[in-house]
């Protein structure tokens, strides 16, 4: 009987070392690096690159990154792989740093290496990504050494000392592999992270990359739990994900493990300070709100409630968050609410089975003075989060959009 | 329960001041209070489009609206056209021409249970108004129909049949399309 158990644990320990080949552990990787959102234009193939970034110095393309040695990166050897990863060399030059190279340095080689294998075992996809359309100086390729020179500061991952193994891991998962930093960290003027604002948060593209550090997020409500169901569902009691996050979500948090995920909400949460209670919960006052803006509540009745619950309490969490306890409602930065607001949201579709529906944009139905009403309204009934927005905030985020085109319907 | 005045023009013909329960839909003010039933409540959650109504913009401009997800103070002061006022009619109500996606879909039979051809035929109206004043190139009628309606559910599946109904409307109607160059 003991030597057939023997025998059961032998086939069992050789199938999980199977499991565990650089290939199974480089796409597992790759999930938690999110490669394919960005190396995927909309209808394409995966990995074959070809979606376009809109910066402030004009349009980048991602590039193909299956094995195709004529289009992709089949000549790559693991040096020249690691080269692009940590230095933002590709064998053809230079790459600009909307490849997360600025994060992806501090990945470990073997982690490296387990990627590549990953790569260099998809199938090969011909297919050359249209051209890069940037203003003048970012159009020239050799001017990437100085840009690395100056701005690309290599500091090694600061591993606290006295902190859990779990918040250490997911130190590495956020900062490196899940290389957030790059949309929640604000950049200079010439597009470089602030390294002494990590994770501060960042408009980009029209929305507001959060500040996602320990005491933003306890403020605007985050705990384990529902930072927790955020991750693996894209909607929680907090609110939903939105815009690029949602498609973080869709494609590389909520295919984490349960250890890893878990590592990532210990280090963005920040164990220690919990045990430590420095921040207070803020909640708002419906009474208060329906008096000071008497506008704004009779826009939300009348344009809001049906879908997010007269008492902003939702009406079911599948169809659209509450605002009751909304980590946006309650954020110190009014951008998203507004920006919602103006935008509306498309329809998300996480699987076949599994969507929510889209909300209208109001930005022609709403002047911005009855929008600041709306979300004047929104922030004291169940945000209290302070200061009120004003016509002329309002006025100057919509000519934003406006400006850069992300003001139709669902742009 | 907050009750709110609202007046409106519904179909041509003014609403109110009437005093409701301010969390009314538009949905139930028009089937409960103006007894019109034509609107259908599909899926209430703004999903199915099938309650969507047409809606005068202050710049004159059509728009689809879910009638379902909005309370009727959104549509107070506004001019609204449900699939009631879809045709024109005289003094007396009586029938005289039906709209021209109204003719189009009953030539197409771009129906089935009928459930939601309110809904089609309301945005259909709104896309060909905004046809009128920005018009597209004839190789791109597909893709704005599809842009237009393409959320609308059918549960009989009639998709093809609606999509034919509205595209030769807008190729029939002067004015749509732009001219080739």
């Amino acid at each position: 009987m003991s030597r057939l158990i023997l025998v059961v644990l032998c086939i069992l320990c050789v199938d999980i070392a199977a499991a565990q080949t650089p290939i199974d552990k480089g796409r597992y990787l790759a999930t938690a690096a999110d490669c394919v959102a960005c190396h995927t234009a909309v209808n394409g193939r995966p990995m074959t690159g070809g979606r376009p970034f809109h910066t402030p110095f004009g349009k980048l393309y991602s590039t193909n990154i299956t094995p195709d040695k004529k289009t992709g990166i089949g000549n790559y050897t693991l040096e020249d792989f690691t080269a692009s990863m940590r230095r933002g060399m590709g064998i053809h030059g230079n790459l600009y740093p909307a490849m997360p190279y600025t994060s992806y340095y501090r990945i470990s080689d073997a982690d490296i290496a387990a990627l590549y294998a990953y790569f260099m075992q998809l199938p090969a996809v011909e297919y050359v990504a249209p051209e890069n359309d940037l203003i003048f100086p970012a159009n020239l390729r050799f001017g990437l050494k100085a840009w690395n020179w100056v701005f690309f500061d290599r500091q090694p991952l600061q591993q606290e000392a006295g902190k859990s193994p779990d918040w250490q891991r997911g130190n590495y998962l956020v900062n490196a592999l899940g290389h957030c930093g790059e949309c929640h960290t604000p950049r200079n003027f010439a597009y470089a992270l602030k390294r002494e604002a990590p994770l501060a948060g960042n408009v980009l593209e029209g929305w507001d990359a959060v500040d996602i550090r320990p005491q933003a997020l306890r403020r605007q409500g985050w705990d384990r739990a529902s930072l927790r169901t955020l991750f693996r569902t894209g909607v929680s009691e907090q609110g939903a994900a939105f815009g690029e996050m949602f498609s973080v979500v869709k494609h590389s948090l909520r295919h984490l493990s349960d250890s890893d995920l878990d590592a990532m909400i210990t280090y963005l949460l920040d164990d220690d300070e919990t045990a430590s209670g420095t921040v207070a919960q803020t909640t708002g006052d419906p009474q208060a709100a329906a008096e000071q803006h008497p506008q704004g509540r009779a826009d939300y009745v009348a344009y809001c409630a049906a879908c997010h619950g007269r008492e902003g309490t939702g009406i079911t969490l599948a169809f659209a968050p509450p605002m009751h306890r909304n980590a946006g409602v309650r954020g110190e930065n009014p951008y998203n609410t507004i920006a919602v607001v103006l935008r509306g949201l498309p329809v998300q579709r996480m699987s076949r089975t599994n969507a929510r529906a889209g909300m209208p944009s109001f930005a022609k139905e709403l002047n911005n003075a009855r929008i600041a009403g709306v979300v004047n309204f929104m922030r004291t009934a169940w945000g209290a989060s302070g200061t009120a927005v004003t016509e002329d905030q309002i006025a100057k985020i919509r000519e934003d959009l406006r400006e850069h085109g992300f003001l139709g319907e669902h742009q | 329960m907050a009750k709110i005045p609202v007046s409106m023009v519904v179909n041509g013909a003014e609403v109110g001041p009437v005093e409701v329960d301010e969390y009314t839909s538009m949905l139930d003010f028009l089937q409960e209070y103006l007894n019109l039933t034509g609107t259908k409540l599909g899926c209430g959650i703004g999903v199915c489009r099938s309650c969507t109504i047409v809606v005068e913009g202050q710049d004159g401009a059509l728009q689809p609206i879910r009638s379902c997800i909005n309370n009727v103070g959104r549509f107070h002061g506004t001019k609204v056209t449900t699939i009631e006022g879809q045709a024109e009619r005289n003094s007396d109500g009586a029938l005289l021409k039906l709209s021209p996606v109204q003719q189009a879909f009953l030539r197409n039979y771009s129906f089935q249970c009928g459930w939601c051809t309110a809904g089609f035929v309301n945005g259909a109206t709104a896309l060909i108004d905004r046809l009128r004043r920005e018009p597209v190139s004839a190789n791109d009628v597909e893709q704005v129909i599809e842009e237009a309606l393409g959320d609308h559910i059918c549960r009989c599946t009639g998709y093809v049949r609606y999509f034919r109904a509205v595209r030769e409307v807008i190729e029939s109607t002067p004015g749509l399309l732009k001219e080739v160059e």
